[in-house]
């Protein structure tokens, strides 16, 4: 594979800014970097370079990159919590899970607002299969980072896991709290809602992504991306709610919108998702059966 | 009563996987029964992410179920891989979905991916079934063990699995392969069919 150094550069830069997982490619435009010695043109990015790099490699199996990338790191920022918490990840790769808990509670004891390193026990813990424990200690954690949003959503994951939902749907309101711009968690919110069995309350979060996401977009435009889901979403639920009258039980409490709300609700999902699959001949047909009325 | 699972099937649930190394996956099995056996011809991926909710895992249910029937075959079964290599039981909503199949088709069958075998030139496949539709689901404890000679348990051929790891590692195949998740933020994907991914050989019927 031929990339230019820029190329790579680049992609890196914006893995970096979107948190993106994508380990391979990120190995492969890294090695490209590392070998031609161009590091330095980073500035300071080029330790984060670095650090990005060595995540990847132990993601990939090539520890041999990664130790080289935690070398340089540690050479240059000797005793930083930040290496600390790089030297217990790759660890995990190779050394006993009991032992790397033991690393992780020593730097804890040392440093007990290291919230990186706690949350790599917490995930370690989760990994064991120490479920409850996990749990427990993940729950005191966001007693003392009530910010960390990527916790409550780590929490949230770990209760819908466990089929746990009605927690998994307190744990998303605090997440909800912190971010209220972010569609997916609202997105999440209903999906999980659903799953619960709380139809109007699904429905009510279901619309909320769909006036988030297109608040801005003229009608003529036909539904992308998260709002597809959230119109299937709507549809679904819309549905079931006319198809139950008025026998729907909402553990929220949440209001039913009247039978004629509902009718008319139901039928701009469907306009919307047909306009959606315009041109998709493979697939409409399946779809247009999927929401014509049962 | 042998289960056989197509050189496509086979290629589909590794791409699937491969495509998603560190998350859970799922989907479902298409095949019909034929002189006592079940023939699985084909697979069909649902989910890569939030793999334990409902809504979408029942919308796309819905449309493999439409598909399986224009086609003429039946859903036969589940496949799953977890994000843990150690990890190989049948999630919660993976027996949920199992059983509901099963309903459909009395000799259901799901299939764990062991993601330690997985890359090998073994099948990397757990069977799990159940006595009845109200039954948990076991790993399949009887002798031969799966996918070894004169099993139950059949691969259409013996070496799809190194074939497999040579379509991805060498041709990227698993980059031209979708599922529900992916088709719902770009309806052009054809996570139904997936033909792309497969080798025109194949599709050709050699």
């Amino acid at each position: 594979m031929t990339t230019s150094l820029a190329t790579a550069l680049e992609r890196l830069a914006a893995y970096r800014t979107n948190n993106t997982r994508a380990s391979q490619e990120t190995f492969e435009h890294g090695c490209l970097i590392l070998k031609s010695g161009s590091k330095t043109k980073f500035g300071d990015d080029a330790w984060a370079f670095l650090e990005q790099l060595a995540l990847a490699s132990i993601d990939v199996g090539r520890l041999d990159i990664a130790d080289e990338c935690i070398r340089q790191l540690a050479d240059k920022f000797p005793a930083s919590p930040r290496v600390d918490v790089l030297t217990g990840i790759r660890m995990e790769a190779n050394v006993s899970m009991d032992i790397v808990l033991q690393y992780y509670g020593q730097l804890l004891d040392a440093d007990p607002t290291n919230a990186a390193v706690w949350k790599r026990r917490i995930s370690v813990l989760r990994r064991m299969g120490k479920i409850e424990t996990a749990v427990d200690e993940l729950s005191r954690f966001l007693d003392t980072f009530y910010t960390d949003t990527e916790g409550w959503l780590e929490l949230a994951d770990i209760y819908t896991s466990c089929n746990q939902y009605t927690h998994a749907l307190q744990a998303l309101s605090h997440a909800l709290v912190l971010a209220p711009q972010n569609p997916f968690t609202v997105l999440q919110f209903a999906e999980t809602a659903y799953t619960l069995g709380d139809v109007p309350l699904a429905l009510k979060m279901f619309l909320a992504v769909v006036d988030m996401s297109e608040h801005d977009v003229s009608t003529d435009e036909p539904p992308r991306g998260i709002c597809i889901r959230a119109w299937l979403g709507v549809k679904l639920c819309s549905r079931q709610l006319i198809a139950a009258s008025n026998n729907t039980q909402s553990t929220s409490g949440t209001v039913i919108p009247p039978l004629k709300k509902l009718k008319l609700i139901e039928e701009l999902a469907t306009e919307r998702l047909l306009a959606a699959y315009t041109g998709q001949e493979s697939v409409a047909g399946y779809v247009s059966a999927w929401l014509a009325p049962c | 009563m042998s289960y056989t699972l197509s050189a496509t099937t086979y290629f589909k649930i590794f791409f699937h996987a491969a495509k998603h190394p560190h998350k859970q996956i799922n989907g479902v099995l298409l095949g019909k029964k034929s002189a006592g056996d079940v023939i699985i011809e084909d697979a069909v991926p649902l989910l890569h992410h939030w793999t334990s909710l409902s809504p979408m895992m029942e919308i796309g249910l819905d449309l493999v179920t439409q598909y399986a029937d224009s086609v003429g075959l039946k859903l036969v079964g589940y496949y799953q891989a977890s994000d843990r290599l150690d990890d190989t039981s049948l999630v919660p909503v993976g027996e949920k979905i199992a059983g509901k199949i099963k309903q459909g088709f009395n000799d259901a069958v799901a299939f764990v991916i062991d993601g330690d075998k997985l890359g090998t030139h073994e099948a990397a496949l757990i069977p799990y079934t159940s006595l009845s539709t109200s039954s948990s689901w076991r790993p399949f404890s009887g002798s031969p063990a799966p996918f070894s000679q004169n099993s139950s348990f059949k691969l259409a051929l013996d070496d799809l699995p190194r074939r497999a790891v040579a379509l991805v590692r060498d041709e990227h195949r698993h980059h031209k392969f979708g599922d529900f998740d992916d088709h719902l933020e770009d309806v052009s994907i054809d996570w139904l069919r997936n033909r792309a991914c497969i080798p025109d050989a194949m599709i050709h019927g050699t």
